[in-house]
């Protein structure tokens, strides 16, 4: 691991396109990560790390086994072979690594998963009183705060059935927020929306990926890709098949199967 | 819509344009005869309805039926042999309860705004049907006549106020009810039913007298209704002075309260031995409030992490630890208690307040527990000749609150046991569920009232009734749970991965996000499940106590005055059941509106 306060880049150098993250210390790190379901390989021998700041967008057809890496990280999803460690602390069986992690990565489902029986303020709080042990006062100013964040205050008192998918997941990224993470994870998050709600939501987190949040985020969004990753992984069957900039992966990638993906959604 | 949403605090959100509600005869026409098959089967239909309401009424109002037996034996039905010298206790209970409703009707604000045409139609359908009943039963020329007079007369004043009335203007229908009640109440006062009482002296002997009711009827019901309405008011008041959410929780303390107090201390009056109450009890109670107390108050801290769990598993294998060696149950059970609470109190941790609630909450059920040990096993002042202290459709209702209560908890942790991914509790879940639900109630009830009094250790005592309502309670959770699953298996993956994403430990997961919706989405079956808890505490019959349905069937038709009775006995009693029943499947269509609100 890296000497935490190696590189701790100003908010202006995170505003600009392509930064320089070599010196910033690892959040996210993966060795020779596999997993099966049954006999089908979901994950082979995944190897990567992801850097303190750094936004990166896994792209790739869909069983190539995305949202499977990403779940794996939260463990959402239990890997079968090889090391994952989440800001230096290593995901196994014992109970107390997967809390802490959890309580340091927050996530954002495709299917938003708010809670129906709670308002959306409820929803953003809960987590904050009953986890992070906060006074309610204080966690209910904080979640009106972060609605602020995502441009909803005023929806703050309905349920989530009461609004609609973008305003949903913003809601969902808010609730995330909430925990105060340091990794935000991103399943999908504009999947499940109508065309018209997909900028909303992606303005949230373009805000969110400035601020210097450390994000991975799987999408079919490729102008989100091009305008805010630092890094873009592509992956197939289940392994890594080539990472680099937007600007490499976009315009001269080097593998074949790179290359036929980008032909068939461009 | 109004009333609803804003009990839950949500904004209102504007209703629908209201359907308009078409003339009677053209919804007649639109409705019933829109074609040829329709016409027969309106006809066809019509005809089956009106020989059976016609057999009905040719039966309720035959000459030859006893309805003395039912007028004599009310007090025998809802009763059974309470001493009639304390009588008193029994309408404590009843004001109490009609308190109890009435304020929390007012504090969850019951009820609704009819509209008055609305109401005039319903009086014109209900004066038609009345007309109707008065032609088709078997009364004499006079009768029929007074009786289609009314009817005609209901429905002339319905048409009027349907089509006269200013559409703005409502009536609230909890005004309708305390009107309706009012009115039946009143009759009491004026019309001579007959005064029927039942001289249990040496030779029983029916004193049917003309006149109105006897005053130790009248009056009792006359102010319960007084008390009611005057409760409703207080309901009110309190409700717009004090914060909604706490009052609320109260109410429902207090509901939770009732059944023991009532039962335990106005009904069976425990003569209390206050000598050894002060050296044993009290000691007992004051030991476990103070270490227990503070052991909660550490347990709470967030910051006791992995030692409270240990502890809190020390505490469990003492409390079984305890049944091995003779000490006193109370102390045993109390040490059980303890062992829960500890076990939940990392789920509740938090700042000062929450663990200050948590250790009242623990002081609350550890004193009533306490009490209610000592309460049962002191003897009752009430003296009843044989068999227990209460019977008749009392016994019914307490014997099914007292299941429907008990087996709740107990249902709700058997299925979370049966779906937790903890082998042995599942195990040991899926064997009793499936064990209890493969044996018959009746088999249970009896096993139970025979044969756990001679399981029990030497020196303690345990009611017959006590005995049942432990078996049936058992007998209910099993079902229960299963409902309860049914829940459980509706709550989609997603939402246990997001309450897992946001780090809530399993126990948090299942208390704030699992538990509610499934619940909401078990309320049909589950007040379906209540429905039938009550109505088969029939089968209480079958082993010696007198429920309602035995002093209908076997006791009154036995009262040599009424031999053979039987049949008009067994209309009235399901008449009770009935509407006990059907208030109980309203009350589960008012909940499923109220929080179905939220769903998606």
């Amino acid at each position: 691991m890296t000497d935490a306060t190696a590189a701790e880049p100003t908010d202006n150098q995170a505003m600009e396109q392509s930064r320089d993250l070599s010196g910033a210390r690892d959040m996210i790190a993966c060795e020779g990560v596999s997993k099966w379901y049954g006999d089908f390989q979901a994950l082979d021998g995944i190897t990567a790390t992801i850097k303190e700041q750094e936004v990166v967008v896994v792209l790739g057809p869909s069983g190539s086994g995305k949202s499977t890496w990403i779940r794996c990280i939260n463990r959402l999803e239990v890997h079968q072979e090889g090391r994952i460690v989440v800001d230096d602390v290593e995901l196994t069986n014992d109970l107390r690594n997967i809390e802490q992690v959890r309580s340091e990565v927050g996530m954002v489902f495709q299917l938003f998963n708010l809670f129906p029986h709670l308002k959306v303020i409820d929803n953003v709080s809960l987590a904050p009183i009953w986890v992070r042990k906060k006074p309610r006062a204080e966690a209910e100013e904080q979640a009106m705060a972060l609605l602020e964040r995502v441009g909803i205050p005023e929806q703050a008192h309905k349920y989530p059935g009461q609004l609609s998918g973008g305003q949903q997941q913003r809601v969902a990224i808010a609730r995330a927020l909430a925990m105060e993470p340091r990794i935000m994870l991103f399943d999908e998050p504009t999947s499940a929306l109508d065309p018209e709600m997909i900028k909303e939501v992606l303005d949230v987190m373009k805000v969110l990926a400035q601020s210097g949040m450390t994000m991975m985020v799987v999408t079919h969004e490729m102008g989100f890709a091009k305008e805010v990753a630092d890094r873009i992984i592509f992956m197939e069957e289940g392994q890594i098949v080539e990472q680099g900039t937007p600007q490499h992966f976009f315009e001269n990638p080097t593998e074949d199967r790179t290359k036929l993906f980008l032909s068939q959604i461009l | 819509m109004s009333e609803m949403s804003s009990g839950l605090g949500v904004p209102t959100i504007p209703a629908p344009p209201e359907e308009p509600h078409l003339p009677p005869r053209q919804w007649i026409r639109e409705n019933l005869f829109s074609s040829l098959f329709n016409t027969v089967l309106t006809i066809v239909s019509s005809l089956v309805i009106l020989a059976i309401v016609r057999g009905l009424l040719a039966f309720i109002f035959n000459p030859q039926r006893q309805w003395e037996a039912t007028a004599t034996n009310l007090r025998l039905l809802m009763t059974q042999a309470y001493p009639e010298e304390q009588y008193l206790r029994v309408w404590v209970c009843v004001a109490v309860i009609l308190t109890l409703t009435a304020m929390s009707m007012a504090v969850w604000r019951a009820g609704s705004a009819v509209p008055l045409p609305g109401v005039g139609r319903r009086l014109l359908s209900g004066g038609v049907l009345l007309a109707l009943m008065a032609l088709l039963a078997p009364f004499g020329t006079r009768s029929t006549f007074i009786w289609l007079v009314i009817g005609i007369v209901v429905a002339a004043g319905g048409e009027a106020l349907r089509r006269f009335a200013d559409e703005e203007r409502s009536l609230s229908t909890l005004a309708l009810l305390a009107m309706a009640l009012g009115g039946l109440v009143a009759t009491l006062w004026v019309v001579p039913y007959g005064s029927h009482t039942f001289n249990l002296q040496r030779t029983p002997r029916v004193l049917a007298e003309p006149g109105t009711v006897a005053m130790s009827t009248k009056l009792p019901w006359t102010l319960m209704l007084v008390v009611a309405v005057a409760a409703y008011f207080v309901g009110t008041l309190v409700r717009d002075r004090l914060p909604t959410n706490p009052l609320r929780a109260t109410l429902l303390v207090t509901w939770l309260l009732m059944p023991p107090i009532l039962l335990y201390l106005v009904l069976r009056d425990p003569s209390f031995d206050m000598g050894h109450v002060f050296t044993t009890d009290i000691p007992i109670f004051a030991a476990y409030a103070v270490l227990g107390g503070a052991l909660l108050s550490w347990l709470t801290r967030p910051s006791t992490g992995e030692a409270g769990r240990i502890v809190a598993a020390l505490v469990l294998v003492a409390g079984f630890a305890m049944f091995a060696t003779p000490m006193r149950m109370i102390v045993r059970l109390d040490m059980l208690l303890l062992a829960g609470f500890a076990l939940s109190a990392p789920t509740f941790s938090g700042g000062p307040r929450a663990r200050r609630r948590y250790t009242a909450g623990w002081l609350g059920v550890l004193g009533m527990m306490s009490w209610l040990i000592t309460a049962i096993n002191t003897p009752s002042t009430v003296d009843v000749p044989g068999g227990f202290f209460i019977g008749g459709i009392s016994l019914t209702l307490m014997v099914a609150i007292f299941t429907i209560v008990i087996s709740f908890p107990l249902g709700l942790a058997l299925a979370l046991a049966r779906t937790s991914n903890m082998p042995i509790f599942r195990l040991l879940a899926t064997w009793f569920i499936e064990f209890v639900r493969g044996v018959p109630l009746i088999t249970i009830l009896i096993f139970f009232s025979i044969m756990v009094p001679l399981f029990l250790p030497p020196g303690m005592h345990l009611g017959e009734v006590a005995a049942v309502v432990i078996g049936y309670s058992l007998f209910s959770s099993a079902y229960l749970a299963e409902n309860v699953r049914g829940g459980l298996q509706s709550v989609t993956r997603g939402q246990h991965e997001a309450a897992e994403a946001v780090g809530m430990t399993t126990s948090q997961k299942t208390v704030f996000i699992v538990l509610p919706q499934a619940l909401r989405v078990a309320i049909p079956p589950l007040v379906g499940h209540c429905i039938g808890v009550f109505k088969e505490t029939s089968l209480l019959a079958i082993i010696g106590l007198f429920d309602v349905l035995y002093i209908a069937r076997y006791v009154m038709s036995n009262q040599t005055e009424f031999m053979g009775s039987t049949k008009e006995n067994i209309l009235f009693v399901s008449l009770i059941y009935w509407i006990f029943a059907y208030q109980m499947s309203k009350a589960s269509q008012r909940l499923e509106q109220r929080t179905g609100l939220g769903e998606r």
